[in-house]
């Protein structure tokens, strides 16, 4: 393993809270997300007992109807429920738990698939150009549907196993992703949530573009042709380091060889991209956001 | 309703998530509230390019309008938008710079740095673009990215029963909004209130931060200000603003002044005036003029007068009828 993994993976170690989780910087409150993220940089086959503990801390955090909050100080659910479905997952758990979150996030859709936005749109009195036929998922229940939270609940979904609520899952899955392909903005990426405001186009970002790839794997390039090549000249160019990072996960996951990073040692706080882009390397556990990828 | 709002309401809940709870909020009130009791002063400082004496023209703005900073907590929030370095988007560096020391000169116990982007995740990456780190001393140990720090609840905030914001927000005994002046394609204009949208986190709400969508963006911005405008304090960067469609596709306008008041509604809307805005046609600072002074005859211009630095900034269709006659 070169220095840039290692470097990264050792700092994950080292800023492990007591509780088992891991805040957004070292020496903060644990929080889900980054807390996910670590852990999938960090996996390993077989039994690791700083997974148990963060597990049994992640588990901690699921409320009563199946979602799980972001945080300890945080009651309510979010979209973090899709990672929480991930990473039970990777490790093959379909037990109740997991089933309420599951039933959770197929419960969960976009506010303006209702029928006033609907009816505005086919008025066309709604100044975007967007398709509001699909569901998608908010950021938490209530608000409209964005790319981000779609893409990590569809690669949650795919990863429930087959044998429960099959026909919903995959009817969400396929509506998920027909909703991020009709997103794509005209420059062939995408960016947090339309292609369109007011009549004026908005461009595309790296990151977003990143994910929307991840959530839509499995379809054909064919619906999205182009993509692959923006992203990676996002990739090549972006100053975002989140970006490129989430870029070079979605393109592996994709097929794609992206030039592995230079063996730069780890020299900053943020664990959440400290993650990522282990993840993305091309000995990091990328694989893990595939519809397959198990422990 | 007509079809033009419908309309409008309609693009902003799809983008923004707008409409379906905008439809049941009471109507705006008829008559512009008085606003409490007295004046409230702003001052309009020339500082015509960043290469100014922005710390010298930042104290004497802030010494007009007579805030005591001794021994306090102070939290410095800039506006930080967009990779943009070509543009206006973000306050400019050399303005949190200068605030820094100035707040230092003024007697803080401790000045911090905190902003929570609305959209982009990278915040350390754009305050890099932005030559934040570059231009303000120490930054990385003064600097908090708002929306991935620890927070904390507030009761019933924004049509809920707890919301939580970050705690570096809630422990600063003030917050000086250092707002950049740009015109706003759903509020109109941003400027020092809306600049509070960024103390919402995104690691409870999302980025973009939807709630507010549908709480209703001026509603949001009032209630935010509700909440902290009693230790707030407003500089906004009206060295070079944006006009046309902002605040991120606009275009650079020069202006040169810095406005500065601890009343945000009265520099918000003395802002406007210099935008060639009318206050009073302002949807955010109509349902705020209880908070503070809209009215020019409440508002105790100190400084440059605003004719003497007024500009019309250009204004999209949907926001033509907000012109100053």
């Amino acid at each position: 393993m070169g220095l840039y993994l290692d470097s990264r993976l050792q700092f994950l170690r080292s800023v492990q809270n007591p509780d088992g989780g891991w805040g957004y910087f070292p020496g903060k409150a644990s929080w889900l997300e980054p807390t996910t993220y670590a852990l999938l940089a960090l996996h390993t086959k077989g039994s690791d007992p700083a997974w148990e503990r963060a597990w049994k801390l992640v588990r901690s955090w699921q409320n009563p109807d199946g979602s799980f909050r972001p945080g300890s100080e945080v009651k309510d659910g979010t979209w973090v429920t899709a990672h929480a479905v991930t990473l039970a997952g990777i490790q093959d758990i379909d037990d109740p738990d997991n089933r309420r979150a599951v039933d959770w996030l197929l419960g969960v859709v976009g506010a303006e698939h209702n029928i006033w936005t609907r009816t505005g749109s086919f008025l066309h009195l709604i100044k975007a150009r967007l398709d509001v036929s699909h569901e998608g998922w908010p950021w938490r229940p209530g608000n409209a549907t964005w790319i981000e939270p779609t893409a990590h609940t569809l690669v949650a979904l795919k990863k429930v196993p087959a044998r429960y609520r099959a026909s919903e899952v995959a009817s969400r899955i396929r509506d998920g992703e027909d909703l991020i392909l009709s997103r794509r903005c005209t420059d062939g990426g995408w960016n947090y949530g339309t292609p369109n405001m007011l009549y004026y186009d908005l461009p595309s970002y790296p990151e977003t573009t990143a994910l929307a790839l991840l959530g839509i794997q499995g379809r054909s390039e064919r619906e999205y042709p182009g993509a692959l090549d923006l992203a990676e000249k996002f990739r090549s160019e972006t100053k975002s380091s989140l970006g490129r990072a989430w870029l070079q996960i979605a393109l592996r996951t994709h097929a794609r060889q992206p030039a592995p990073p230079g063996e730069t040692a780890w020299a900053a706080t943020d664990i959440l991209l400290a993650s990522l882009e282990a993840l993305g390397h091309p000995e990091g556990n990328y694989k893990l956001f595939c519809a397959a990828g198990k422990s | 309703m007509t079809r033009r709002k419908f309309a409008l309401l309609s693009g902003a809940a799809v983008v923004g998530g707008y409409a379906g709870v905008k439809l049941q909020k009471p109507p705006k009130p008829e008559k512009l509230s008085d606003g409490p009791a007295g004046q409230s002063a702003v001052a309009i400082i020339r500082a015509r390019s960043y290469s100014d004496d922005l710390a010298g023209r930042m104290l004497e703005g802030i010494r007009q309008c007579g805030l005591d900073v001794r021994g306090k907590s102070i939290l410095l929030k800039p506006n930080l938008v967009e990779f943009d370095p070509a543009t206006v988007i973000n306050t400019n560096a050399n303005v949190i710079a200068a605030a820094v020391d100035v707040f230092h000169q003024l007697g803080a116990a401790e000045v911090k740095i905190g902003e929570g982007p609305g959209h982009r995740r990278d915040t350390f990456d754009m305050a890099d673009d932005a030559r934040y780190r570059a231009t303000i001393p120490k930054f990385e140990s003064i600097f908090t990215d708002l929306n991935r720090d620890d927070v904390s609840p507030i009761k019933n905030f924004g049509g809920e029963s707890e919301f939580y914001f970050p705690n570096t927000v809630l422990g600063a005994d003030w917050i000086v909004s250092l707002a950049k002046m740009k015109t706003h394609h759903w509020a109109g204009a941003t400027l020092s209130m809306k600049n509070f949208f960024g103390v919402v986190p995104g690691s409870v709400y999302g980025w973009p931060k939807n709630k507010l969508h549908y709480y209703g963006i001026p509603e949001s911005i009032v209630a935010l200000n509700r909440q902290f405008g009693p230790k707030s304090f407003a500089i906004v960067d009206g060295v070079v603003g944006m006009e046309g469609n902002g605040p991120i596709q606009g275009t650079p306008k020069p202006v040169g002044v810095l406005v500065m008041g601890r009343d945000l509604v009265a520099v918000d809307s003395t802002c406007c005036r210099i935008m060639g805005i009318d206050p009073e046609k302002v949807s955010y600072l109509r349902m705020a003029a209880d908070l503070g002074h809209v009215h020019q005859s409440r508002i105790e211009q100190r400084g440059e007068t605003i004719a003497s630095v007024h500009t019309n900034f250009a204004l999209i269709d949907d926001f033509k009828d907000l012109r100053l006659v």
